[in-house]
């Protein structure tokens, strides 16, 4: 644990540092940057090497002196490790030059204040070893990144976002107690390791609640209100941390919680995967109905935890039906997409962010054209949107390949499990249709065409810190989908750890799959080599010639003319109506000759909406009727607190 | 191994002629004369002879949609069992990645129009983005159709040697819905009447031709050749369904084989010649009847195998 310890110090000192330098900006930053880089590389290197040497390593601190404050790393925590450290080093060098335009300086201070405190508290989380620990790195992972939200804090949208992220994530967190208080009063200890001995209906109970407390941690449909406004809010390299990482803390905390019951019921898998299904088609329906390129992003990491939660569904599944392999199947296709979605969802947000920050704009309609000048952005996201689609060679289709895989075995099996089957590869068919209608709109709209607005003209692409943290990420994405073994080991191993009782996992089979992976791969990549040398062949000393785009007959076309995404993305979401209700304000156009007129439109999230309108106005109303307890009288409030303790003395 | 790459490289070849037998089914219906057999050879020779014009709009993306179409083609067709043989690549799980490598093929053909910055592109983009969702749905529900049956994720295990007949044997009538299923799927994924009119004049009511309206030379030559490629991919899986009978490699097996693509063509070219394009909207509900129709025919299964 030594090293772990060491590189979290390291990570916290780059922190504190920026501080302290807040007025040399570019010193403060090369400093953070710097000691952030180190610790998590050192951090990484110790998470692989965990993964490699399989073995328990644990410590234990006093704390307030009642309290043990206890870490331990196994092969499940020592993969999440793998993830947080990996992403938030290639974050951190990519803030290096996002950070360039900010003008006040402390305020960039502080970001990498929180900013290192966060990492170190979500890898606190996954190593944490009671349940003390365990909810205080909770509460800071919660608090710092609510800091970071609130970055822009002048601006009332992004105060908004934060106010919304503190309210969900300490709901969840009340869940969390909930369920941990629950098993307290079962066992009488902050471990662990007893929870395994609760009964039955007390175990359904807190996994329930768990589920709750860290699916909206995760963004859940629909406990993910928060996650389309949050991550928005924060700047680019935090919104890749919070998308690509963060969220996963909460699939790690529902997976722990899973193996801790040790309770192998159907109710367990079906929940998971129910929520999984939902979250999945739900979430990129409303991706697809954004026009703010990051809020769409956001939208899609609610989708890709569903594709997750439909995974570790199967894997349940296969587990309470006494099928190994499909439970390994799913449980490492769910494990493999969370590693694949930290890479290319952080990318994309990335590369959002760099478009951000030289347009000023995140708005899809407004952009255009931008492939032409921001060459290796533009590469980078387009390789990010076909790997989160799933599409072959990419990592994104690695492990959807193996969640199908394990579905179909569940498709064999009988009653609720052979339709809960079905029904996770319809909907992860579904989910990639969606996706790739949702991805050709970024790309097609803001990166394709013609640019829009003024804003999209004559844009470059500056920052090597940021092209290099993007080219990286994208070439993992690639080499992942040709070359799966190289990390499949990762997976495999946290999942052989898990105890999920059915013995040892045969790595074979994986091997096997992985390999086949890799052999279509280069056979797709051999004949498209092949087709472009026939293309070549054929446009041998042929005349090219350049002109404008056929306008059908049209010889004045502008702009303007240009598909827009809401156009784009209007006729599939007439088909979700009813779960994307829309909303339009135009005026009526009348009269032969219209004059100006203007068109909105936005998409509806049915669990915003009725989240207002079931639990935020019947609390408003009940909190305004008790407004007269809030009287401002000293006295009284003196009288309250005599009050509540007398109350207590009955109890005690 | 030889062999299959034999017969690759001819249902390559033969592609073209087939879709030209849908243009002369179409022509007799409508009292012409109609093209000769081999105008699409015609027609691509001349396109490969030609020069390109790009729009200044557009990308390098423009020029990969009719190279990653054609590819994936190509590669899809490697691993299609034809006539009943055995495919050049096979392995577990090989129609995951057929499928979704044929969404590759869309990604590129997508994102090509929408190079283009011409609304009419952007319209047939966000069409084409839109119905394979729906045929995706069906395609994965007749999987687990077929999984049910035989338990494996393979094309071969469906459509080689008597592989396909024994899928009759198992179930019978219900395959006859899968074959429907099927058919609809390939008029979707192939742009045909009643989805989509090849051969209509106005951009408006495209959705594959208005896609590629500004490809041109060889390029477009490319994206022709894919097309045909498809639609023979997906009239092979259809012609074996309905003519599963298993001959070994002689040349019967060959000459039912080659019975069965004719009549699928023929088939295609009848649905065009009798029936109109349905409107957008409706479009959705036609393709939804062959999930529905996949959907009961694995319901009815449920208790034939148990």
């Amino acid at each position: 644990m030594g090293h772990f310890f060491l590189s979290i110090l390291i990570i916290l000192f780059g922190g504190f540092l920026s501080l302290v330098l807040a007025r040399q900006v570019k010193l403060m930053r090369f400093t953070a940057v710097f000691f952030l880089s180190i610790g998590c590389f050192l951090g990484l290197m110790d998470a692989v090497l965990k993964l490699i040497q399989p073995g328990i390593a644990g410590a234990s601190f006093r704390y307030l002196n009642v309290f043990s404050l206890a870490f331990k790393m196994d092969e499940l925590s020592g993969f999440f490790l793998v993830i947080i450290f990996a992403i938030c080093l290639i974050a951190a060098i990519y803030s290096f030059h996002y950070m360039e335009n900010s003008r006040n300086s402390l305020r960039t201070a502080v970001n990498y204040f929180f900013f290192s405190i966060l990492i170190a508290s979500m890898a606190l989380v996954v190593t944490a070893a009671n349940m003390i620990t365990f909810m205080l790195s909770w509460e800071i992972m919660s608090l710092s990144s609510f800091f970071l939200v609130i970055y822009k804090h002048h601006s009332a949208e992004s105060r908004k976002a934060g106010y919304l992220y503190f309210i969900f994530s300490h709901v969840g967190a009340m869940f969390i107690f909930a369920a941990f208080g629950i098993v307290y009063g079962y066992t009488g200890s902050f471990g662990f390791e007893d929870m395994g001995s609760l009964p039955e209906t007390a175990k359904i109970l807190v996994f329930i609640f768990s589920f709750i407390g860290f699916g909206s941690k995760a963004g859940v449909f629909p406990f993910h209100v928060w996650l389309p406004h949050a991550h928005p809010a924060a700047p680019s390299h935090i919104s890749a941390v919070m998308s690509g990482v963060m969220i996963k803390t909460g699939i790690y905390g529902i997976i722990k919680m899973y193996i801790l019951l040790n309770l192998h019921t159907a109710l367990f898998g079906n929940i998971v995967l129910f929520a999984g299904v939902i979250s999945g088609i739900l979430g990129i329906v409303y991706a697809l109905g954004q026009q703010d390129l990051k809020r769409l992003l956001a939208y899609s990491s609610v989708e890709n935890i569903g594709i997750i939660l439909i995974g570790l569904g199967v894997g349940m599944i296969g587990v309470s039906s006494k099928n190994p392999l499909m439970a390994v199947l799913g449980f490492t296709g769910g494990f493999l997409h969370i590693l694949n979605h930290s890479i290319f969802k952080s990318l994309l947000f990335m590369g959002a962010g760099m478009v951000l920050h030289k347009t000023g704009t995140r708005s899809i309609d407004a952009l255009g054209g931008l492939l032409k000048n921001m060459k290796i952005t533009g590469l980078s996201v387009i390789i990010g949107s076909l790997a989160i689609c799933g599409l072959p060679p990419f990592n994104g289709f690695v492990g959807e390949f193996f969640i199908y895989i394990g579905g179909f075995k569940g498709v064999a099996l009988d009653k609720s499990a052979f339709v809960m089957s079905c029904f996770a590869i319809i909907s992860l068919a579904v989910i990639g249709g969606l996706a790739l209608a949702c991805f050709t709109k970024v790309i097609g709209i803001a990166f394709q065409g013609e640019p829009r607005t003024d804003a999209a003209v004559n844009i470059d692409e500056k920052g090597p810190s940021m092209l290099f943290a993007m080219s990286i990420l994208a070439c993992a994405c690639v080499i992942i989908g040709i070359f799966p073994k190289l990390i499949l080991w990762m997976p495999v191993k946290a999942v052989s750890a898990l105890g999920l009782g059915i013995g040892r996992v045969p790595p074979e089979p994986f091997g096997q799959m992985a390999g086949n992976i890799t052999l279509a791969a280069t056979i797709f990549l051999v004949s498209v080599l092949l087709v472009t040398a026939i293309r070549w062949f054929f446009y041998r000393n042929k005349t090219i010639t350049r002109s404008g785009t056929w306008g059908c007959g049209f010889t004045q076309p502008t702009v303007k003319m240009q598909y827009t995404g809401s156009s784009y993305a209007s006729f599939i979401l007439d088909f979700f109506r009813p779960a994307a209700p829309l909303d339009e304000d135009h005026p009526k156009i009348t009269g032969r000759f219209p004059l100006n007129t203007y068109y909105t439109s936005h998409v509806n999230d049915i669990a915003e909406l009725h989240m207002k309108r079931v639990i935020v106005n019947p609390i408003l109303f009940l909190f305004d009727k008790l407004r007269w307890i809030q009287h401002g009288d000293i006295h009284l409030y003196i009288g309250y607190i005599l009050l509540a303790i007398i109350l207590l003395l009955f109890f005690i | 191994m030889i062999e299959s790459i034999i017969l690759w490289l001819l249902a390559v070849l033969v592609a073209p002629f087939f879709s030209g037998v849908i243009l002369k089914v179409k022509a007799f219906f409508g009292g012409k004369k109609g093209p000769p057999l081999l105008i699409n050879y015609y027609t691509l020779i001349k396109l490969f002879k030609k020069g390109s014009v790009y729009s200044t709009s557009t990308t390098v993306m423009f020029k990969l949609g009719p190279i990653i179409s054609l590819g994936t083609a190509l590669v899809v067709l490697m691993f299609l069992p034809i006539a009943g043989q055995d495919p050049i690549f096979s392995f577990k799980g090989d129609i995951l990645f057929i499928l979704y490598l044929m969404g590759l093929g869309r990604f590129f053909v997508i994102a090509a129009a929408m190079d283009t910055a011409s609304p009419f592109e952007g319209m047939g983009a966000a069409r084409e983005a839109y119905f394979p969702i729906i045929c995706e749905a069906t395609t994965f529900m007749i999987l687990i159709f077929f999984y049910r049956l035989t338990g494996e994720l393979q094309l071969s295990a469906y459509f080689t040697e008597g592989n396909t007949i024994e899928l009759w044997n198992l179930t019978g009538a219900p395959l006859l819905f899968v074959v429907i299923a099927f058919f609809i799927i390939l008029l979707t994924e192939n742009s045909r009447v009643p989805v989509d009119d090849p051969a209509t004049h106005l951009e408006l009511t495209m959705i594959h031709e208005v896609m590629v309206l500004d490809h041109s030379g060889p390029d477009f030559g490319l994206i022709e050749l894919g097309s045909f490629c498809k639609l023979f991919f997906y009239s092979t899986i259809v012609s074996r369904l309905i003519f599963p009978f298993d001959f070994g490699s002689s040349a019967i097996g060959f000459f039912v084989f080659i019975a069965g693509l004719i009549i699928v063509y023929v088939a295609v070219g009848v649905t065009e010649s009798v029936i109109a394009r349905y409107r957008m909207d409706k479009v959705p509900q036609f393709v939804l009847t062959s999930f529905a129709l996949a959907f009961f025919a694995t319901i009815i299964t449920l208790e034939f195998i148990k």
